[in-house]
């Protein structure tokens, strides 16, 4: 005999339940669990299957990652990493991240550190073809290699500096507009350090002759002066907000809460599409560059997944990619491929709009660039400043 | 008859369904409840107790985790660097809009819970919970667009001509943050006043004013003092739900304006764990002896006895 669960005298959704029942549905419950927590180990791989851990604004779709798959002959599983540099490392070294994936796609400056912990392996570049195609200047990346050899790959590359509303900011052509106290309270900065200190510390070495070596990697006392300004400028009012996302970005410039700011350039585009009259400004101090980088997984190696994972590197570089990725994104990946695949394809790529993008990108770079720097080496002492000036 | 003096004042042990130290002890329905109490200690205290726990380890720099190194250090970094004016300033946002909430949260919960019948109260609740069926981030995100420069009381100020240029301090200030919490939260508040209301015998009302007992009188001898427990609670559900929050903090506040939340988010994308959890540690002691003393002065759980709990 089945008996009913909970108060007889009380109707309730327990009482119409029996044990068998509630037995039942815990084990499909627990089960469900269990399976979903097993995630991407859950299928068996082939040697030529790919777990890609990388940037979400990398992933090009299940249309796009077949299209890689009929060309290369690997099959991609893209999985979003979060794009936040000190989870995905704390991923890598304690977590089970390197079990899992084969491939990652972080912005640039960690490789050094996973290269000196064993996480990750060197790329064979005999073995990439299409790494040939790839612009100088994106191979000389300061920390792409170690000990002299190659532990990140450029997939995607950029430079950022500002975005000002024309008929309110007028012609800018420096940071130093971000401080004017003319413009006190119209101006912003995104609220991280990885972007912000740099810009403040490119404009401080540019403009204001400061002693900085690298405004990616600012030593101790440099921090400490880079820091000190801002917090003064934040103590006399000068910035409405520190930004955070591209809907909040895009607000600030699109209803004109900020007439200048440190920002992305396709936020850009999407401000004159609400009407904003803005611009992207060419700073004399010169441009924050940034790379995305794909970089090999030691574990990847010991599963027999290398060959694998430099065919997929190598097919993002091969045109394909680039296409798309800048169709999605605006991004460009940098090599002259994206333009080759596009005209031989122009059916469904438009040349002439690939070949824009990757000049643009190529026009940022013939200038002065300073590498953003996700993992700079005081990185630790750069969040406790940033700290100082919240509170200020 | 001897032998009927004796059967009485033998002790003997216990049975399956007597009381134990007050409550009546039901093996069957202790077997039930252990699943749930699995879970509780599970995924409730255990994973706390691991907090805690590894707020007092050491950063391992090889391994990029912690290392069981006891050390007071992140306790000591609490002090540092404006952290703790971030306790400060988090707490008193949230006790600020848990009074607001409060004070806003109790004519409403008179209106639904004493003054309406049943089914009015039940339209009334679920219209508050409107609110819930949008993401927290679009909610907050929208009193931008309300309170900005071109937002629409800007827009209303400036066209009545009661302003020339826009009102600054609306948005990405203390007052639009406020503004944004307590819209937020003010449902939370609503609920547990009027399950108070609720519980209020209308015949007990009624009885002080056939005694001469006027409005004030009631107000402060009868009802005030059963809806206590109420209030307190919906204070403390708000104040609760606020030092947690981010949201409004970052959408609404001012240039790098700060909470424990965004505190907590700074220091996990460098990496200090043992700081994370020292700051989570302090927040959940802080906030479990906060509840503890609320429940032994004001007998919080006598709210939940009409539901038979």
């Amino acid at each position: 005999m089945a008996h009913s669960i909970g108060n007889g005298s009380r109707p309730g959704v327990f009482s119409q339940l029996t044990r068998r029942q509630l037995v039942q549905n815990g084990v499909l419950g627990v089960g469900a669990l269990a399976a979903g927590s097993l995630g991407p180990l859950r299928a068996a791989r082939a040697a030529d299957e790919i777990n890609f851990w990388a940037t979400g604004t990398l992933d090009i779709g299940d249309d796009g990652w077949r299209t890689i798959a009929n060309d290369s002959g690997v099959k991609v599983h893209f999985t979003d990493n979060g794009n936040d540099p000190g989870p995905v490392l704390a991923k890598l070294a304690a977590g089970n991240a390197i079990d899992i994936f084969d491939v990652g796609g972080l912005q640039g400056g960690c490789e050094k550190e996973l290269a000196r912990r064993g996480l990750i392996a060197p790329w064979d570049i005999s073995q990439i073809p299409n790494y040939a195609s790839v612009w100088q200047w994106a191979k000389d990346i300061p920390y792409l290699t170690h000990d002299g050899k190659a532990y990140g790959i450029p997939t995607v590359i950029n430079a950022d500096s500002m975005i000002a509303v024309r008929d309110k900011a007028g012609s800018v052509d420096s940071y130093g507009v971000i401080f004017d106290p003319k413009l006190k309270g119209k101006t912003a900065m995104e609220d991280a350090w990885i972007n912000s200190v740099t810009f403040t510390a490119i404009y401080l070495k540019n403009s204001e002759n400061a002693k900085i070596a690298e405004p990616g990697n600012l030593t101790a006392d440099e921090l400490g002066l880079v820091m000190e300004f801002l917090i003064k400028h934040k103590r006399n009012g000068q910035f409405r907000t520190f930004w955070n996302g591209w809907e909040q970005g895009l607000q600030l410039v699109a209803n004109q809460e900020v007439w200048v700011m440190t920002g992305w350039e396709p936020i850009v585009y999407a401000a004159r599409m609400r009407g904003v009259d803005c611009y992207y400004a060419v700073p004399k101090e010169g441009y924050e560059g940034w790379a995305n980088n794909a970089i090999l997984l030691k574990s990847a190696v010991v599963r027999g997944r290398t060959k694998a994972a430099h065919q997929l590197v190598d097919a993002l570089l091969s045109g394909f990619y680039g296409c798309k990725v800048g169709l999605l994104r605006g991004y460009v990946v940098p090599t002259d491929n994206n333009v080759a695949y596009a005209t031989a394809h122009a059916n469904a790529f438009d040349p002439a709009g690939v070949r824009e993008l990757a000049e643009r990108v190529k026009q940022k770079f013939a200038g002065k660039v300073y590498w953003q720097n996700t993992r700079p080496d005081n990185f630790q002492l750069y969040e406790t400043w940033w700290q100082r000036l919240r509170n200020a | 008859m001897v032998a009927e003096v004796e059967e009485r004042v033998v002790p003997h042990e216990p049975g399956p369904d007597e009381r134990v130290g007050g409550a009546r002890w039901r093996p069957a329905g202790f077997l039930l409840a252990l699943p749930s109490l699995a879970v509780f200690v599970g995924v409730g205290f255990i994973p706390l107790a691991l907090v805690a726990t590894w707020s007092f380890w050491s950063f391992d720099p090889d391994t990029y985790w912690i290392k069981p190194a006891w050390t007071f250090a992140s306790y000591a970094a609490l002090l540092e660097n404006g952290r703790a004016t971030v306790f400060l300033r988090t707490a008193g946002l949230a006790a600020l809009t848990a009074t607001a909430s409060t004070l806003l949260a109790v004519p409403a919960a008179a209106v639904v819970g004493l003054l309406s019948g049943p089914r009015r109260a039940a339209l009334l609740l679920a219209l508050f919970t409107i609110p819930f069926f949008t993401s927290g981030l679009v909610r907050a995100f929208a009193w931008r667009l309300v309170l900005g420069r071109q937002g629409v009381i800007n827009n209303a100020l400036m066209s009545l001509g009661i302003v020339e240029t826009p009102v600054e301090w609306l948005l990405f200030s203390d007052f639009a943050v406020l503004l944004g919490m307590v819209a937020a939260y003010l449902p939370f508040a609503i609920v547990p006043i009027v399950l108070a209301f609720a519980r209020i015998e209308h015949s007990v009302i009624r009885a002080s004013q056939d005694l001469g007992a006027g409005f004030w009188t009631v107000l402060a001898t009868i009802v005030l003092p059963l809806v206590l427990p109420g209030i307190v609670a919906g204070f403390l559900f708000v104040f609760v739900v606020a030092v947690g929050t981010s949201m409004e903090i970052q959408l609404l506040g001012g240039a790098g304006a700060s909470s424990i939340s965004i505190m907590i988010d700074d220091v996990l994308r460098v990496v200090n764990f043992p700081l994370a959890f020292a700051i989570a540690t302090v927040v959940i002691t802080l906030l479990t002896v906060l509840i503890i003393i609320a429940n032994r002065a004001l007998r919080l759980s006598r709210l939940f006895e009409s539901l038979g709990i």
